[in-house]
């Protein structure tokens, strides 16, 4: 495994870098819909909303070590703008995995380009959770294709994506081998956004509660229609590749805590030195530094396993859990260093601090990731 | 559905095939490790490798997803190669003298499977 960067995926963080100072970080605590769209528009002009779509589609065709590359820039400027890109690339990823040429042909350019959107991966529902075993939203088989009826829960991207993938089941319901992912358009008839949650971090992502009401849906928008087992195995699939992504997401929001503490580190003078100067103070950065470098590395190791066709399910669930773990550690730490400033409502150190903490949640719990490490050792 | 479950169900599927760990890995490309690993719920198949592996054992994908049921997981056997490793550890803590008195326990098990007990 070579560390050392290209020179275009060098070339790509400067531009995302650019991209970022420019059109994002500035706005990205404001936190209203007006600045949102022209956040969404800035990236979407850099083709960056799905950064893994081919080229053929549309897309920058870049590999998941590049992409996390991309979410980690993004994420260290507005970690709201880096989730919702996260979850669309989730989204997307059943189709790049398994979908016919025409699914990708329908779906994936909706998500490139200056006019590219979002999309959003349905699985969670208020009762069972994420739990394969217990999804209960099902698409009855009619004539032209099914009838699809459910309600996902804590859906990123809910009321904004351009399509959702939906996971359901198609026939008995409680069979792992009857679930599929359903690839439904957002202006779809029958999709109701039933609410939107004001959520503790990642602000600007829309999160929220999305119920199918007989939506109708053709066979061709069924990922693997007729392969009985084939969505439960897309499934794990999917979300090892989104678990690294989520290290990026961490990395990003831990830099920019860094980043932070090391400036008022700086500038703030106690006893006529800058505090920086202080051991105290000093050790703190540099385990800070040194945690998010380690971080780093898992992430970049699981996206290169993956790019690589290795076998990447344990890197990516350490990495998540090193990661997610991480983030909220250095966010602490970096609003310890800023003192009562750090406690501020409204403050970047005090907003990271609450964006780090959804780390832990998405795409499987921590306790999931332990689950899924400890079985395979 | 545990990835040893799925491991369990392309053992079953392997040996009612009659094909060996080395002969399946082959046919599937990868090494005989990685099968091993596979069957014992140590890596995590994805839908790629399994359709391939569904298609040789001439299962259905849906065969290795569903859950065993109680009945279905196969009595636990010890690992032979690790009672082995297991044996030699122990003789190596022996006497001389010991371990001639177990080769004679293992002269006089072989005549006994030999049928002339």
């Amino acid at each position: 495994m070579d560390l050392s960067l290209t020179r275009e995926q060098q070339e790509l963080i400067k531009s995302v870098q650019e991209m970022a100072n420019r059109d994002i970080k500035p706005f990205a605590l404001k936190g209203s819909s007006k600045y949102k769209e022209k956040m969404l528009l800035a990236m979407a002009r850099m083709n960056l909303l799905c950064p893994t779509v081919p080229q053929e589609y549309g897309g920058l065709g870049l590999d998941l070590f590049s992409t996390a590359l991309v979410v980690e820039e993004l994420a260290a400027a507005s970690p709201g703008m880096a989730a919702i890109v996260a979850a669309t690339l989730h989204a997307a990823e059943p189709i790049l995995l398994a979908g016919t040429e025409q699914q990708k042909s329908e779906f994936l350019p909706l998500l490139t380009g200056a006019h590219g959107g979002s999309a959003a991966f349905a699985l969670t529902e208020s009762a069972g959770g994420s739990d394969l075993n217990n999804i209960a939203s099902y698409a009855e088989a009619v004539p032209d294709g099914y009838l699809l009826n459910g309600s996902k829960d804590y859906m990123i991207n809910a009321g904004m994506a351009r399509f959702i993938s939906v996971v359901a089941a198609i026939d008995n319901r409680g069979k792992k081998s009857s679930l599929r992912i359903f690839l439904v358009p957002g202006s779809a008839a029958g999709i109701v956004t039933e609410e939107i949650y004001q959520t503790s971090g990642i602000n600007l992502t829309s999160v929220g509660r999305v119920k199918f009401d007989d939506v109708h849906i053709m066979d061709q928008q069924v990922v693997k229609s007729r392969e009985a087992g084939s969505g439960y195995l897309l499934l794990t699939q999917t979300f090892d590749v989104g678990r690294a992504l989520v290290g990026a997401l961490a990395v990003g929001i831990a830099r920019a805590a860094l980043e932070q503490a090391l400036d008022f580190a700086d500038n703030r003078l106690q006893s006529g030195t800058p505090i920086k100067k202080h051991q105290a103070v000093a050790f703190t950065l540099a385990d800070m530094a040194t945690d998010i470098e380690m971080a780093r590395l898992m992430t970049w190791k699981a996206c290169w396993l993956i790019d690589q066709g290795g076998d990447y399910s344990v890197a990516s669930a350490m990495a998540k859990l090193a990661s997610s773990s991480m983030a909220q550690r250095v966010t602490c730490s970096a609003a310890d260093i800023l003192g009562a400033r750090g406690y501020l409502h409204g403050t970047l150190i005090e907003q990271l601090v609450r964006d780090a903490r959804v780390l832990s949640t998405i795409e499987g719990t921590n306790h999931i990731q332990r689950l899924l490490i400890s079985s395979q050792l | 559905m545990s990835f040893r479950d799925i491991g369990i169900k392309i053992q079953s599927a392997r040996e009612e095939k009659g094909l060996s760990q080395e002969q399946l890995a082959r046919l599937i490309g990868c090494s005989q490790s990685a099968l091993s690993n596979y069957e014992k719920g140590k890596r995590r198949l994805y839908l790629s490798q399994l359709e391939k592996m569904a298609e040789i054992l001439d299962k259905p994908l849906e065969y290795f997803v569903e859950t065993l049921g109680h009945n279905q997981h196969p009595p636990v056997v010890p690992d032979r190669n690790q009672s082995f490793v297991e044996i030699m550890n122990q003789l190596n803590r022996l006497t001389d003298e010991d371990i001639s008195e177990v080769m004679n326990y293992v002269r006089y098990l072989e005549w006994k499977r030999s049928g002339r007990a």
